[in-house]
């Protein structure tokens, strides 16, 4: 697993890439957490992820949750196939602000 | 009222010849055949001011409270029904009062007269009879005569103790007047309290043979508190509850058939039993009164999952008896509804979700673990629990039948409370979702193993085991996306061996047994981890956005069938996972 951090329009973008994993998922956490905790709102790339386990899955709900206690935008973005289909699984896909490209995900937090 | 009534006693207004004792009885019978006391009453006044040759009379009746007396009823020329007088106030409450009958000669100068009375009707008072009515200690009330029609006016000693005799026997007709209209009132409740019988017993669900839900209710009394309710939803799951409101009687049959309303009403839109539950709460703290409340479970049951999910406000321990035969309870961790709308989370009631894995699940009243078998001694739940076990073998409704029969009930010893008890059985169910029978057969006979991975149970294994099961899942003729599944759920597997099952240890192994048999792939996950108690195996509840208990809700939404089995004596777990190859 990577990863990519970068500010466009007053947001923090994360764009992870490669397997989001048991044995990744506990830095994704902390990076997403992190950028939460620095008061932006927070886009996540997804299509570079070729595969995200449940683990992953829980990162991604754990931040979404404090962005929005912290009255935070949160979206994610050009979510691929994959990471897709495990969020459809598990019915996550309406919970989530998913977004087709960068620039709409902007729009929608702007 | 139109009634006309003959009656045949001695002559009207003339001497004192005819038999006190045939106008006595007559007056007796003539109360019991009317059954009205007010026509009664005005006959009884009419035959005594005829019989004592009186110019009028008048019976005056003591209120309940024993405060007011009241004219009810009046005869002769003078009409005063309705006048009230104090219970102590005037001849009649001196009367009253004392017990004793009088006779006034001269009304006119006696103190105690009210000349207002004359004032207003035009009459003239002279002398007055007053005799009591009472029985024992039970004042009634007293019947006043007014001017005697021949003796210039005057009453005599003889007229006062016939009037005395009379009183007595009016008093006495009056009380069995009033009884008998009590017992045609009671007996108007009984009746009603039958029909109230009735509808509730309406209201209780009728499954039929083969269903895998069941309940039986037995009242104490003609009406009970106790409730319990199934319904399937369209996709075939099924709704069921039972509870029990505190309180007997009436109230708390009308709370029930509320509570049940709501329960079947918003449960059909509702599809999680905590915020289903939620909503009944809310409605039921709007209203009640009281401080009635209602202890019930409420759950969801998925036949094609063996997924169980139920929250329990208050109520007696549920009991799941899996398939092994060993009994799980799950104790309330909410309080009854109707207490508080406040101390429900934002989220529901807690949700238990259960994996029942052919297992079968029970729910009941404390009328039942309360209830006696053998003189005094109360079934109690491990009562209870014995029955069960000795009827396994039994369908679900026979269960429920031997466990409530075991409750005492002759003419002798009355319930002491509502027996209710629902059970809910996932044998069948999962016999079905196992595929068929031949295929559980095929498992072990015919299997062809396609691929054996052993791994360290690592984190840094599971690419390995991902990239195996994704090869031969395509392998076997599922498209990309259905591999792209199997391999989730697989993955998950293995995530949870390493997570749940060894969790600090990283010592272990696992092994992965990919499997054809028939048209299915089957997956076994072997580990030598501490044996797993399935039904402590929890998928997350979707509706509630947590991080984690993700991955087995991912297993069971994946995979055609499920199963959580001991490897051996010595320890270790399989876990079975069938996926059809056409589906």
């Amino acid at each position: 697993m990577q990863h990519e951090i970068r500010e466009q329009d007053g947001s923090r973008i994360v764009a992870l890439s490669g397997d989001v994993v048991l044995q990744s998922s506990p830095e994704v956490r902390r990076i997403l957490l992190e950028c939460v905790e620095k008061g932006d709102s927070l886009l996540v790339d997804l299509s570079a992820v070729d595969y995200i386990d449940s683990s992953g899955v829980a990162s991604l709900i754990e931040s979404f949750q404090n962005a929005r206690k912290r009255n935070q935008g949160y979206v994610l973005v050009s979510v691929s196939e994959g990471a897709l289909r495990v969020l459809q699984l598990a019915r996550l896909d309406k919970v989530f602000t998913i977004c087709d490209t960068v620039e709409a995900g902007l729009a929608e937090v702007g | 009222m139109g009634d006309t009534i003959e009656y045949d006693y001695g002559p009207k207004g003339g001497e004192v010849t005819a038999d006190t004792l045939a106008l006595l009885a007559e007056m007796g019978k003539q109360f019991v055949s009317t059954g009205d006391l007010d026509i009664s009453l005005n006959l009884a006044v009419e035959h005594i001011t005829d019989y004592v040759e009186a110019a009028g009379g008048a019976l005056f009746m003591l209120d309940e409270a024993g405060e007011t007396l009241t004219c009810e009823a009046c005869y002769g020329d003078t009409d005063i029904i309705g006048m009230k007088v104090g219970a102590s106030q005037g001849i009649v409450g001196a009367c009253v009062q004392n017990d004793t009958g009088e006779i006034i000669r001269d009304a006119q100068t006696d103190d105690r007269f009210h000349k207002n009375v004359d004032e207003n009707t035009g009459f003239t008072t002279k002398s007055i009879l007053c005799a009591p009515m009472s029985v024992k200690d039970v004042k009634i009330g007293a019947i006043e005569l007014i001017n005697k029609r021949t003796n210039d006016g005057f009453f005599e000693e003889t007229d006062l103790a016939l009037l005395s005799a009379l009183a007595s026997s009016a008093a006495l007709a009056i009380i069995n007047a009033r009884m008998a209209e009590q017992l045609v009132e009671q007996e108007r409740i009984a009746r009603e309290l039958e029909l109230a019988g009735e509808i509730q017993l309406s209201l209780l669900p009728k499954g039929g043979e083969g269903w895998p839900v069941a309940g039986i209710n037995i009242p104490a009394h003609t009406v009970s508190g106790d409730f319990f309710d199934y319904f399937q939803l369209e996709d075939g799951r099924i709704v069921f509850n039972l509870g029990d409101v505190s309180g007997k009687g009436m109230n708390a049959a009308l709370m029930m058939a509320k509570t049940h309303s709501l329960f079947r009403c918003l449960g059909k839109t509702i599809d999680h039993p905590g915020r289903l539950m939620a909503r009944v709460n809310e409605e039921i703290c709007e209203t009640a009164t009281r401080g009635m409340f209602v202890t019930m479970v409420g759950g969801i049951y998925n036949p094609k999952t063996g997924v169980l999910r139920i929250a329990n406000a208050g109520h007696e321990p549920p009991l799941l008896q899996d398939q092994s035969g060993a009994f799980h309870s799950y104790p309330a961790d909410a309080p009854p509804l109707g207490i508080s709308p406040l101390i429900v989370p934002d989220d529901g009631y807690p949700v238990e979700e259960i994996h029942m894995n052919g297992g079968a699940f029970y729910l009941f009243t404390d009328g039942l673990t309360e209830g006696y078998v053998n003189g005094n001694d109360e079934l109690g739940v491990e009562g209870v629990e014995t029955l069960l076990s000795q009827n396994r073998e039994a369908d679900v409704t026979s269960r429920l039948a031997v466990v409530i029969g075991a409750i005492e009930q002759t003419e002798t010893t009355q319930l002491r409370d509502d027996l209710t008890m629902l059970g809910v059985d996932d044998r069948e169910a999962m016999e079905t979702r196992a595929g068929s029978s031949n295929m559980q057969a095929a498992i072990g006979s015919e299997q062809v193993v396609i691929a054996r991975v052993s791994v360290p149970a690592t984190a840094d294994r599971l690419k390995l085991l991902r990239s195996v099961v994704g090869d031969t899942a395509r392998l076997a003729g599922f498209d990309d996306k259905a591999a792209f599944d199997i391999m989730l759920a697989v993955d998950e597997a293995g995530q949870n061996v390493i997570r749940h099952g060894y969790g600090e240890d990283t010592s272990g192994d696992m092994e992965l047994v990919i499997s054809r048999c028939a048209e299915n792939l089957v997956y076994e996950l072997f580990d030598s981890a501490e044996t797993v108690d399935p039904t402590t195996i929890k998928s997350r509840d979707l509706e509630d956005v947590k991080p984690g208990g993700l991955g087995v809700h991912l297993i069971h939404e994946i995979m055609d069938s499920v199963e959580f089995l001991p490897r051996s004596q010595e320890g270790g777990n399989i876990l079975r996972m069938i996926k059809k190859v056409d589906s």
